[in-house]
């Protein structure tokens, strides 16, 4: 392979000499370990439900890749990140095209409880909040120099998630070539061996673990996805392990009578925990749509944090909608019921095959 | 109806300048409230993209507030994820890129990355490349919203996040390894820029009623080439700024919005 200056290209406003010096190391399983895992799995047809304690207990370790699924604020796992931050997980790596609440809430447990709560690096595209603002714990921890970042674009990281879904080591893609992404992130500029051409190729990406949120799947975990798919099919057939929260459970005979409508198979589930509003405050196409005014609410306490060093309106977020919660219920239980009418109706009952 | 305001223009050009029978790709804010008001005038048939994986959905239930949420995939014709619509881009399928960021330069190359210090250490770390960086790269002719200020119309940018002609040598593009051809407009309020062939130089194409080219170039860091067929900018009409106030964004969640 050619190395990283390969396309000629001397333009670049960032000087980094890193890409040349180091060698490449996988920050989730290499493709062979993570085959492996798969080879070792049962590949019985059996119920997969757990409950969100249990799922996040088992797999969820310190120093882990997470794989995170939705984008933005759309199906985004929020229970699961909910409970990993309840039990605590430590130098922990993300992986995502874009998110909001989800990296946030982590960012923020980092903040306030370093020793129970850590995101060593990140690999992503994009990490804010769309019409409601950036990212503030995400510009605090990046200015502080407290996470190492590793940029793509949207699909460079789909891209990568689909690579490891597919079994292979990267793929070629058409973008990040020209621009100092190329210089800065882990992906390389080669000839391709059939034109010649300069190609860029990104390295997969194996999470440890891929947390997931779905409209409806069965108890063996064949799941059904409406709405966009965002990256969820790729990434959970590239975790080595993947945990899915589902808003509702449909039998296998629904499955099986439109086959067609199954996102994610059944051998890429691990643990699936059945979770009505599992994406609240983000949105669930035929389900429900944001709360605005909640993410709202946790993104002004990011934002007073950030900018005057308050600690307290974050914190008592934290006490409040995490570690006073015994589960993603309790949680729930702290919305008005108003909220949850309002949002669902403005969803507008988008129409889902879910029996 | 009271005048158009910068924002308000701004969106209108982005509209003018979308032709009918086209796709877009589009990000949140203005550029689906442009492409909105393009199929709502002169460009019917106009395919709009979103990046979590909705290819011509109908925007019947208002103003999406994010390019994944349900309002942005209501009646697609084909609703997928970001591999697919992404790959449209790759194969050909997308005309348009429709972008915006933090800085960009007189070879339309854009920074949404980060803004002063280092890129382990940004003084200003922005969201990151998103899907524009694709966008620029694959799209047939990319579109970019900027507010025209001289900390933004830069030099040289801080990091380059969004391919446009890079420096502007020739075939840079194509050893870049990207499909599409590249900057095709940069929209301000008060002027609409395109590109010199030869140089590949940013170049006002028009300008605002009551400016001049001196005041465009007072508000760019770098020297701004002037086209020799200079025209005025069209101002929405009032049926226009209905379109855009009570149809496309009546809540102001966009339009509302000052210049930043």
């Amino acid at each position: 392979m050619n190395s990283k200056s390969s396309n000629g290209l001397q333009f670049n406003c960032v000087k980094t000499d890193k890409k040349t010096k180091q060698a490449f190391e996988w920050w989730g399983p290499a493709p062979s370990a993570a085959r492996k895992i798969a080879v070792r799995k049962s590949k019985a047809l059996i119920d997969k439900r757990v409950s969100l304690k249990a799922a996040v207990s088992r797999y969820i370790k310190d120093a882990i890749t997470i794989g995170i699924g939705g984008f933005v604020n759309t199906r985004v796992p929020v229970a699961l990140v909910h409970e990993i931050i309840r039990q605590g997980a430590k130098d922990l790596t993300l992986a995502f095209q874009s998110n909001s609440i989800c990296a946030e809430l982590l960012a923020g447990a980092m903040l306030l409880y370093p020793r129970h709560v850590s995101v060593r690096r990140v690999e992503l595209a994009w990490w804010g909040y769309e019409v409601i603002g950036i990212a503030p714990l995400l510009r605090h921890l990046a200015g502080k120099g407290m996470i190492q970042l590793d940029d793509y674009t949207n699909y460079g990281m789909s891209a990568r998630f689909k690579a490891a879904a597919m079994g292979l080591d990267f793929i070629p893609v058409r973008d990040h070539g020209g621009s100092d992404m190329e210089h800065v992130n882990r992906g390389l500029m080669v000839s391709s061996p059939f034109t010649g051409k300069n190609t860029y190729l990104v390295p997969a990406c194996y999470p440890d673990v891929g947390l997931l949120h779905v409209t409806a799947a069965d108890v063996y975990g064949n799941c059904r996805i409406f709405g966009a798919l965002c990256t969820c099919p790729e990434i959970a057939l590239a975790s080595a392990y993947s945990i899915v929260s589902t808003e509702q459970m449909i039998s296998n005979e629904s499955i099986r009578t439109y086959p067609n409508l199954t996102e994610i198979p059944y051998l890429a589930v691990d643990a699936l925990v059945e979770q009505p509003f599992g994406a609240y405050p983000g949105v669930c196409y035929g389900n429900y749509w944001f709360d605005m005014a909640h993410i709202q609410m946790f993104r002004d306490a990011s934002e007073e944090f950030r900018k005057s060093g308050n600690q307290d309106p974050l914190k008592k977020y934290y006490e409040d909608y995490i570690f006073g919660c015994e589960t993603f219920d309790a949680f729930l239980n702290k919305i008005p019921r108003e909220v949850f009418e309002k949002i669902k109706q403005l969803d507008g009952g988008q129409p889902i095959i879910v029996e | 109806m009271s005048a158009c305001t910068p924002v308000e223009m701004i969106t209108y050009t982005g509209s003018r300048i979308l032709e009918d029978n086209k796709t877009v790709f589009v990000g949140t804010g203005l550029p689906m409230i442009a492409a909105m008001h393009a199929q709502l005038t002169h460009a019917p048939g106009l395919g709009m993209i979103f990046e979590a994986g909705a290819l011509s959905p109908v925007l019947d239930m208002g103003l999406p507030m994010s390019v994944g949420d349900t309002r942005a995939c209501r009646k697609a014709c084909y609703l997928k994820g970001l591999c697919a619509v992404f790959e449209l881009t790759q194969r050909g399928h997308v005309d348009y890129a429709f972008i915006g960021g933090a800085q960009i330069d007189c070879y339309g190359n854009v920074n949404s990355t980060f803004e002063g210090g280092s890129y382990s250490k940004p003084r200003t770390r922005f969201p990151g490349s998103g899907g524009a960086g694709v966008m620029a790269a694959n799209c047939e002719k990319t579109i970019i919203i900027m507010a025209l200020e001289k900390r933004r119309f830069v030099e040289k940018l801080n990091f380059l996040t969004s391919i446009g002609f890079g420096d502007g040598s020739p075939g840079y593009r194509e050893k870049a390894g990207v499909m599409g051809s590249g900057p095709y407009r940069v929209i301000t309020h008060e002027g609409l820029f395109g590109f010199d062939p030869q140089s590949k130089k940013m170049m006002l194409l028009e300008i605002a009623p009551g400016k001049t080219p001196e005041q465009i170039q007072e508000k760019a860091s770098f020297a701004l080439r002037i086209s020799p067929e200079l025209k005025p900018m069209l101002e929405p009409t009032a049926e226009d700024l209905r379109l855009l106030r009570h149809v496309c964004d009546p809540q102001g969640y966009f339009l509302a919005r000052k210049m930043n």
